[in-house]
């Protein structure tokens, strides 16, 4: 652009000359040149270059600037010629001074020669020729027609043509294509053209991403369909296309397979029926292996214990007979195992080291434990036939007697036996002299079991002698006789809380007084309730600890809460209270002792022996007593405790201030700085620092009366920072928000599930963004939206919106077109 | 729009006088829970923001409107009160008047336990209402099942007995005894011996905290974490003794109040009260906090009831001629003060912010019974009042919060329910230093420091004033040589430069001081490694 510019200036170097004097404003040049005949003379392509509006084409030119134009006056023409006219002038007398000299003439004569006079011979350098045509020729302007060439040949052969060839040709002149515009036009007319284009395209997007980026949330769910979703639905769609695969299925699709597949003999209905009572037994065996797998996953022992009770009682009933003997077979074998490997005999290491060191005398556990294998054992190596016997007699030996005379004998036979048997061990309890058993621990351990042997011998003997002298009605008889096999479990019963008894004797003995009342409390209510154990309990506690409660605490008082229920209005507390009310009163003097003792020791805790004082009241007789009117020295002190608590107050306020607004220093001068003269010394100190300590002043003033307790005489409100608390405020604004204000209102309300119903629960906590796993997001789809519409929730469904950031992008293009 | 006036018009006439009220009272409720006013949208800029606010505040709307109905419609009790006619008082009324109007089952929480031997009893409510703790203070500890009057565990410490808390719920408790504190398990056996905090005088616990707050004999303010056992906080008030004690419920910031007659407010993580207020001439007898933490009662030994703005740090009332020992806010409000064997209930008058108490209701014990402690027992119209003769517990109608909250506080809990709360609230535990006067500020701005350091721009400012006053300065008339206009304005420019020196230099020009070394360190690197160097 710029060359051209130069070119048509270098060509057009006059023209450059002449604008610059003052000249007439376009527009009447405009209109000049309008009147004057486009033809006229040469001189005329000057003026014609001069003015742009004329058109020529092939130049350009660039708009005269609006100053230049002087379409309004708001140029002072004067400043132009005060500009120009310097210049104007010198070029102006320099060409008229060399006119004069070469041409001798006066100057007047060359005055008027730019302006008014403009007729210049214009000199062909070659004569006028067809070869070397005039430039009006060229450009068409009062030259040759077709026509006036035309008519001499009118009537001769060919002119039809001509003519027709002619005017085909004048058609087209007539369409002539014009010149192209200069390059930069050209391309500016075709950016405005395309920037309304893409504006247009644009602006029909802003709503769709005005509602995006409004929108809460993002939903991108609505193309979920993945495809297909079942291996079926894939092969309903397959078609054979090689031709394997036409082969393969006009082979399996053929009308002949179908029909031996029809007249297989098996119908479409057994098809469905077998199909059925296969799908059942599957689903009752699935079942039973479910049922089967949890029954399996029952840890009870009971339950198994019982479970196995069942089998066998089932599987003796139910079992056949050949079964029932491969049944017997296992169980002899295992008695023969058992009998040969005694493993349940307590002949293991641990069990021999349990009995060795008598714990299992000692422990309940380790005895159970024991018996239990014992029993495991009899079990084990009973007979097969004795199978269905009751007995549990240990000695397989004595077995079959047993079961011989079980066979036989009337239950008071047995009784006999037994009670006889029973006799006979208790009578024999022989120590062996030598061996491990002799040791005098082994001794004493085994008399201990022995005695214990014994003494259940006995009982069983009683037990005997009262089965066998029946008296009174037999039911009572019948249901002990039921259970007694169990009359072991109820001495074993009778005999622990003896020991637990024994343990919690202990314990109260061992232990301090802080923790005592748990020992009682662990036990039964019916033992609290025993006079004799809080009996015990004083005793202990007044033993062990001197305090000024204790005496009167010790009885323990307990109050049947359960009959408040009951409705009466008041209740004294039953005989327990008279009792502890007794007691209370005989342990009085020593509990007022104690109190005078405490408060003797604890003058501090004065308000606390009041109290004590004041507690009963009028009511009791005892607290009668213990009430004092309090001293004189103490009444006047609690008349005049309050006395100055405004001045306190006060001076309480101020230090407080001091310390939150500190004074400022004093000034002073360094020892020794300033004081060399009496005179420096009754100056005093400069004046700036003088200055500088009023300002400090001033300064807090002004601090201590923007304080909130400033106008509050009766509070003080420390403003020290809640450092540890600093860190639950935030210092800056979260990003989208630019006011405080904004962001509190917006953080005023919770959001979580305890706070709001749970059909908005959701709305409040829901992402920026809803995307489904595996859906992919497209590049956003033009739809139409009414501007006027805000962003619903009610159906955010209905469309897959584009995500925010991606809209974001478009609109930055735009932006981008748009500063071009 | 002249359609729609129409319509709004019809509507208007097919609304019943009721519906309107309905109306009137949902948008009450409503705004109660909307929880203030949301941010004014147009002085926004953000068009996004603004929109997105604006959606918010619509499901705000929504949320508080579901709300505002389901207390409406769905709360399934109403409050309890007591209406009377003509020339009837409220405060004539007695118990037995009262017994005979109401049902059974409330008619048996009327009640005296005449306990006479251990002392005045304190007693404590679990945050349900469903257990009730009663300590005697001669050491007779007693865990109730309020709900069907079971004595759950009764235990005696043989020591003295000061004060009794629960903590978190039924199964732990505390005691104030001689020489320590104690928590002990609802079974009756000790937990924990708190040796470190001494002689202790009161105990509250702060629930959402899992503090144990304790002040002892020698006024030392400690609070104990119940979770680790860390001794969070441990204060001296610098005071003196005291034994009044209490927890605004609102912040579970903790009151003392002093022989000086002043009531100090204290948070765990400041060593300074948060506020001082001088309430009474004499001492402070007892504190007491409305539930919704800005309404105090305080009583003094001048025989007067003050109540308190907190947020104006103000007096709104004074009730003459009644010095309370004890003093209890009950859930919707009421005021009970006990003295003496004389139990005073006051209610609000008033409705709306102003606030106004008057006698509500009397009750007097059997003459000679000191009353201890006062406290209402929460979701039941009922006021538990420990005294040297046991304990009682008087009705009150309208004291208590009809509806309870299974969230906050469950009275018909499972053991599962418990369980599972327990869990939550554990989980929920709140940090020490989020015990501050406004818990609404938490996650909001931080408070304007008060100015320490000036900002860039005062700074800037003052410096130009500087320089003003220096160059207007106007220099005496000097001897001869010295008077030059040249020496006078080296003079000027020295006082000029010297004012701009007392103005240290600003940090940016620091900043760019090392950025330019480093650009001269890169021009002298060697030409293969200046690409590494920092760019602008």
């Amino acid at each position: 652009m710029g060359g051209l510019k130069r070119k048509s200036s270098s060509k057009t170097l006059g023209k450059a000359k002449q604008r610059k004097g003052p000249h007439l404003p376009s527009s009447i040049l405009k209109a000049i040149n309008e009147k004057r005949p486009l033809n006229s003379d040469e001189e005329d392509d000057e003026l014609d270059s001069d003015d742009e509006n004329g058109g020529d084409v092939y130049e350009y030119e660039d708009g005269v600037p609006e100053e230049e134009s002087r379409r309004n006056n708001r140029y002072d023409r004067v400043d132009n010629y005060e500009y120009e006219l310097p210049e104007d002038f010198k070029v102006f007398f320099q060409h008229t001074r060399m006119l004069q000299d070469v041409s001798g003439l006066p100057a007047e004569v060359f005055k008027g020669e730019g302006k008014s006079e403009r007729r210049k011979l214009y000199t062909e350098a070659y004569p006028e020729s067809e070869f070397n045509p005039t430039r009006d020729v060229l450009e068409g302007k009062d030259s040759v027609t077709f026509e006036e060439l035309l008519a001499p040949l009118e009537g001769k052969p060919g002119y039809n043509e001509l003519r027709k060839s002619f005017s085909r040709m004048r058609k087209n002149t007539q369409s002539v294509v014009h010149a192209p515009l200069p390059k930069p036009e050209r391309e500016r007319l075709d950016r405005k053209s395309v920037r309304g284009q893409v504006d247009k395209e644009f602006d029909k997007w802003v709503p769709l991403v005005k509602r995006n980026r409004e929108a809460p949330t993002v939903y991108f769910d609505k193309d979920v369909n993945l495809g297909y979703s079942t291996v079926g639905a894939i092969a309903s769609e397959f078609k054979p296309r090689t031709k394997f695969e036409m082969n393969m299925a006009s082979v399996l699709g053929g009308n002949e397979v179908l029909e031996a597949h029809r007249n297989d003999g098996v119908s479409m209905e057994d098809h469905i029926k077998d199909h059925n009572r296969i799908a059942k037994t599957r689903s009752l065996l699935f079942r039973h292996e479910i049922k089967s797998k949890r029954m399996k996953k029952i840890k009870s022992k009971t339950y198994h214990r019982l479970k196995n009770k069942d089998l066998r009682l089932a599987g003796e009933s139910l079992m056949d007979p050949e079964l029932a003997k491969e049944e017997a077979m296992k169980q002899e074998i295992r008695r023969v195992e058992e009998r040969m490997t005694l493993k349940h005999k307590n002949t293991s290491k641990w069990a021999k080291r349990m009995r060795s060191r008598g714990l299992d005398m000692r422990y309940d556990e380790t005895r159970a434990a024991l018996s239990e294998q014992l029993q495991k054992h009899a079990d084990l190596s009973r007979k097969v036939n004795s199978m269905n016997d009751g007995s549990s007699s240990d000695e397989s030996d004595d077995e079959e007697e047993l079961n011989d005379a079980s066979d036989q004998d009337t239950p008071a036979k047995l009784l006999a036996k037994a009670k006889e048997k029973t006799l006979k061990i208790v009578e024999d309890d022989e120590v062996p002299n030598s061996g491990l058993l002799s040791l005098p621990f082994m001794a004493r351990a085994m008399k201990k079991k022995q005695e214990e042997a014994n003494e259940e011998a006995k009982r069983l003997v009683e037990e005997y002698e009262e089965w066998e002298n029946p008296d009174g009605a037999e039911n009572p008889k019948n249901s002990v006789n039921v259970i007694g096999r169990r009359s072991f479990g109820e001495t074993a019963i009778v005999e622990a809380p003896k020991e637990s008894k024994k343990e919690a004797n202990n314990f109260y003995d061992n232990s301090d007084s802080d923790n005592d009342m748990d020992g009682i409390e662990d036990n039964d209510v019916v033992a609290v309730r025993d006079n004799a154990s809080p009996a015990r309990n004083t005793g202990t506690i007044t033993e062990t600890e001197i305090d000024d409660v204790a005496g009167n605490s010790a009885p323990k008082t307990t109050f049947d809460v359960a009959l408040f229920a009951s409705g009466s209005w008041k209740k004294m507390t039953g005989c327990k209270n008279a009792e502890s009310k007794k007691a209370s009163k005989t342990h009085v003097p020593i509990s007022q002792a104690q109190d005078k003792k405490e408060s003797r020791d604890e003058e501090s805790e004065d308000s606390e022996s009041e109290a004590e004082q004041m507690v009963d009241g009028i009511l009791t007789s005892a607290s009668k007593e213990t009430f004092e009117i309090p001293s004189q020295a103490e009444l006047i002190n609690r008349a005049f405790a309050g006395d100055d608590v405004v001045d306190e107050f006060e001076k309480e306020k101020q230090k407080v201030l001091n310390e939150e607004v500190p004074e400022p220093e004093k000034p002073v001068q360094v020892p020794g700085w300033g004081q060399w003269t009496n005179i420096q010394n009754k100056r005093g100190l400069p004046s700036w620092m003088v200055r500088e300590h009023e300002d400090a002043k001033k300064k807090r003033e002004q601090a201590l009366k923007t304080r909130k307790d400033a106008r509050l005489k009766h509070v003080i409100i420390s403003e020290k920072v809640h450092k540890k608390a600093e860190k639950l405020h935030t210092t800056t604004l979260p990003f989208p928000f630019t006011s405080k204000e904004a962001f509190e209102n917006s953080m005023r309300m919770p959001i979580g599930p305890e706070f709001n119903p749970s059909t908005v629960v959701g709305d409040l906590n829901r992402p920026e963004v809803v995307k489904k796993t595996g859906v992919i997001i497209k590049p956003v789809k033009f739809e139409e939206v009414n501007p006027n519409d805000k962003a619903d929730d009610e159906h955010p469904r209905s469309h897959q919106k584009q995500r925010p950031k991606k809209s974001k992008k478009v609109g930055r293009g735009q932006s981008k077109v748009k500063s071009k | 729009m002249e359609v729609n006036t129409e319509d709004n018009n019809v509507m208007e006439k097919v609304l019943l006088p009721d519906e309107q009220e309905i109306d009137v009272e949902l948008e009450a409720k409503e705004k109660k829970y909307l929880r203030g006013e949301g941010a004014n949208l147009e002085l926004l800029k953000d068009k996004k923001l603004k929109s997105q606010l604006a959606s918010r505040e619509k499901i705000y709307g929504k949320s508080a409107k579901y709300a505002a109905k389901i207390e409406k419609w769905l709360l399934p009790a109403s409050a309890g009160y007591l209406e009377t006619e003509g020339l009837e008082k409220t405060w004539r009324v007695k118990q037995t008047d009262i017994a005979k109007e109401v049902d059974i089952l409330s008619s048996r929480k009327q009640y005296d336990i005449v306990l006479p031997d251990l002392g005045p009893y304190k007693v404590d409510f679990t945050a349900s209402g469903r257990h009730m703790l009663a300590g005697g203070r001669k050491g007779h500890l007693a865990l109730v099942d309020m709900m069907n009057m079971k004595l759950i565990r009764e235990i005696q410490v043989g020591e003295t007995v000061r004060d009794v808390a629960f903590l978190q719920d039924e199964d732990l408790f505390a005691a104030a005894q001689k020489k320590y504190a104690y928590i002990y398990k609802s079974n009756g056996a000790e937990a924990h011996c708190l040796k470190e905090s001494g002689p202790v005088t009161r105990l509250r616990y702060l629930k959402n905290h899992f503090l144990l707050a304790s002040v002892n004999k020698i006024g030392q303010l400690r609070f104990q974490d119940t979770t680790n056992g860390s001794m969070e906080a441990s204060i001296r008030t610098g005071k003196g003794r005291t034994d009044v004690m209490e927890v605004n419920p609102y912040n579970n910031v903790v009151a003392l109040g002093h022989s000086g007659g002043t009531v100090t407010m204290w948070t765990p993580k400041m060593q300074a009260p948060l506020f001082q207020m001088r309430c009474h001439p004499g001492p402070v007898s007892s504190v007491a906090f409305h539930p919704n933490g800005h309404l105090m009662a305080t009583s003094g030994k001048e025989r007067k009831i003050k109540i308190w703005d907190l947020r104006k740090y103000e007096e709104i009332q004074t009730i003459h001629g009644f010095h309370a020992k004890t003093l209890s806010f009950s859930q919707k409000g009421l005021l009970a003060a006990g003295t003496g064997s004389f139990v005073q209930v006051l209610g609000d008058s008033s409705s709306g912010s102003s606030h106004n108490y008057s006698r509500y209701m009397n009750h007097s014990m059997v003459k000679g019974y000191q009353i201890e402690k006062l406290m209402f027992r929460p979701y039941e119209d009922v006021l538990g009042i420990g005294h040297s003769m046991g304990w009682s517990s008087i009705l009150i109608p309208g004291s208590g919060e009809p509806n309870f909250d299974s969230w906050v506080a469950n009275p018909f809990e499972t053991l599962k329910q418990k369980r599972e709360k327990q869990i939550h609230s554990l989980l929920d535990k709140l940090p020490p230093e989020t015990v501050m006067l406004d818990p609404s500020k938490i996650g909001a701005m931080r408070p304007a420091r008060r100015k320490e350091k000036p900002t860039r721009g005062e700074i800037e400012a003052e410096k130009e004033l500087a320089i003003e006053a220096a160059k207007s300065t106007e220099l005496k008339n000097k001897t001869k040589g010295r008077n030059k206009p040249s020496k006078r304005t080296r003079k000027k420019k020295e006082l000029v430069e010297s004012a701009k020196r007392s103005f240290p230099a600003q940090e940016h020009s620091a900043a760019s001081k090392k950025r330019r070394i480093g650009e001269e360190e890169a021009a002298e690197l060697p030409a293969s490694l200046k690409r590494f160097a920092r760019k602008k």
